[in-house]
């Protein structure tokens, strides 16, 4: 179980999140939602144990992520991210699988995960000749290398093309069928409610809402219901500042 | 291996296929050419004792070549991954700081010591197509030369991990230039006396001392430092290099991601 525990953190004198509780079982698909600034980010960091709480607590099955072993278990996959331009796809992913103690894939397994993200062909050309979906995918299959319990995913269809969407979103659906734990941040809230059980809101640190997806949607879309969320929510903001 | 040794060995492998892949080995050829065109210039005016020249400008153009290496990859190696967040795919697994410090350290020490492995031979071939022979205690002077670009790559590990490379380049640079006056700096305050005495002492003992790797002058004429002095100075670098990757890491622990 992923649990946050009244967690707050400060960047740069600014509360960025602010007194966040969560609690997301087991083989749960789980969205992370709010508008850019909101905090998704930082607390994904949190998650995976690159940044510690100032305050509260993260555990992931009662372990602190800050701790190396607790990350055995632990998949990510950044948002936007950059790699070793001088490696080859095949390279980057063999140095991955080192890093870990418990799972380490073999040949056979990784050849498999470049098959599955659909770049097995382009897998000992250097990722700096790779496209941005490429990328994309070479950063999804990394996450998934030692074949974790939890799976987290900061924005993992932007840059991606629909046939590109389409076959992350049936590697997300055959993981939550193998149990596996995956939480998303994404901006694509068409994608999010095709895929999630749960969702979490994020507005400036805060948590608006956190449940299943049909809670928060009440028979409409998720995005209509999204932005009324948001929107009121400025208005009241906008409304405070007017009288003070 | 301990897990503390797998994970830094993965890191050290990956640093040093960057490494090479990087431009590192330009160095190599750079040197060449410079040190081939001076030797065929050398031999063109026809001075009598050219060999000392031409060992004396080899060995201290190895040092320059791996040196700039060493500042310029140095400077970038833990900053890049900051910026560029690549730092992100390693510490979200679980590998300790210290371990990617000491694996990044490693990495590029070995494209280094490779780089300096290339220099050298390039230069031994020329000394000996000179007539000077197999020039051996070269060998020593490049290996001395080695220990102090280790400790100077941990130094500029350091800096990287809380400054921008031209800052780290700067402060680089005011190192080795004090690192390579200390003895000096000692000498100059004793004829002052006083409390200057106590403070260049305390220099002396606190920055590193890069005087004693300093050994190609003596090597050139011949005289090789005792058994005790070699690892006098490999026991110095190695603290010394442990020291600040310790300290690096300490302070990449801090660090906000």
């Amino acid at each position: 179980m992923i649990s946050v525990a009244d967690v707050t953190k400060e960047i740069n004198g600014r509360v960025v999140v602010d007194g966040l509780n969560l609690r997301i079982k087991k083989g749960t698909v789980f969205g992370f939602l709010g508008p850019n600034g909101a905090g998704k980010t930082t607390t994904i960091k949190m998650l995976v144990g690159l940044n510690k709480p100032d305050a509260g607590a993260v555990t992931i099955d009662g372990k602190a992520p800050s701790e190396a072993s607790a990350r055995e278990q632990i998949g990510f996959m950044p948002e936007a991210p950059y790699f070793y331009e001088h490696l080859t796809g095949l390279e980057f992913l063999t140095f991955c699988s080192e890093l870990f103690t418990k799972h380490r894939a073999s040949q056979d397994e990784i050849d498999e995960l470049l098959k599955k993200v659909g770049i097995f062909e382009a897998r000992n050309q250097k990722i700096t000749t790779y496209s941005k979906g490429m990328k994309q995918r070479l950063g999804f299959a990394q996450a998934l290398v030692n074949d974790p319990e939890y799976i987290f995913l900061d924005e993992p269809l932007d840059g991606l093309d629909p046939i590109g969407r389409r076959a992350l979103k049936v590697i997300i659906g055959e993981l939550k069928r193998a149990g596996k734990t995956i939480f998303f941040n994404s901006h694509i809230l068409f994608d999010t409610e095709e895929l999630c059980d749960e969702i979490g809101i994020l507005h400036q640190g805060s948590l608006l809402f956190s449940g299943p997806i049909n809670e928060f949607t009440r028979g409409k879309s998720l995005e209509e219901q999204f932005v009324a969320a948001i929107e009121s929510l400025t208005d009241a903001e906008d409304a405070q500042d007017d009288t003070q | 291996m301990t897990t503390f040794l797998k994970h830094s060995y993965a890191i050290a492998k990956n640093t040093f296929k960057e490494g090479v892949r990087d431009k590192i080995f330009y160095g190599i050829v750079a040197f060449a050419f410079v040190f081939i065109t001076f030797t065929i210039f050398l031999g063109s005016i026809s001075l009598g004792e050219n060999i000392h020249i031409i060992r004396s400008i080899g060995l201290a153009c190895i040092y320059l070549f791996g040196l700039l290496s060493t500042i310029f990859l140095g400077v970038s190696l833990i900053y890049k991954e900051l910026e560029r967040r690549t730092l992100y795919f390693i510490l979200s697994k679980p590998i300790a700081r210290g371990e990617l410090v000491v694996g990044k350290f490693a990495g590029l020490l070995a494209s280094i010591g490779v780089s300096l492995a290339g220099m050298l031979a390039v230069y031994l071939g020329v000394v000996w197509y000179e007539g000077g022979g197999f020039d051996a205690l070269a060998i020593l002077a490049v290996w001395y030369e080695l220990l102090e670009l280790a400790l100077l790559t941990a130094l500029t590990i350091f800096f990287s991990t809380f400054s921008r490379p031209l800052a780290s380049i700067i402060y680089a640079i005011i190192f080795l230039y004090v690192g390579h006056s200390l003895g000096l700096l000692v000498s100059y305050a004793a004829r002052s006396g006083g409390f200057l005495v106590y403070v260049s002492k305390a220099l002396y003992y606190v920055l590193p001392n890069l005087d004693k790797f300093a050994i190609r002058d003596t090597i050139i004429y011949s005289s090789a430092p005792t058994l005790f002095g070699v690892v006098w100075v490999m026991v110095y670098a190695l603290l010394y290099t442990g020291l600040l990757l310790w300290l690096s890491s300490r302070l990449l622990a801090k660090r906000e991601l």
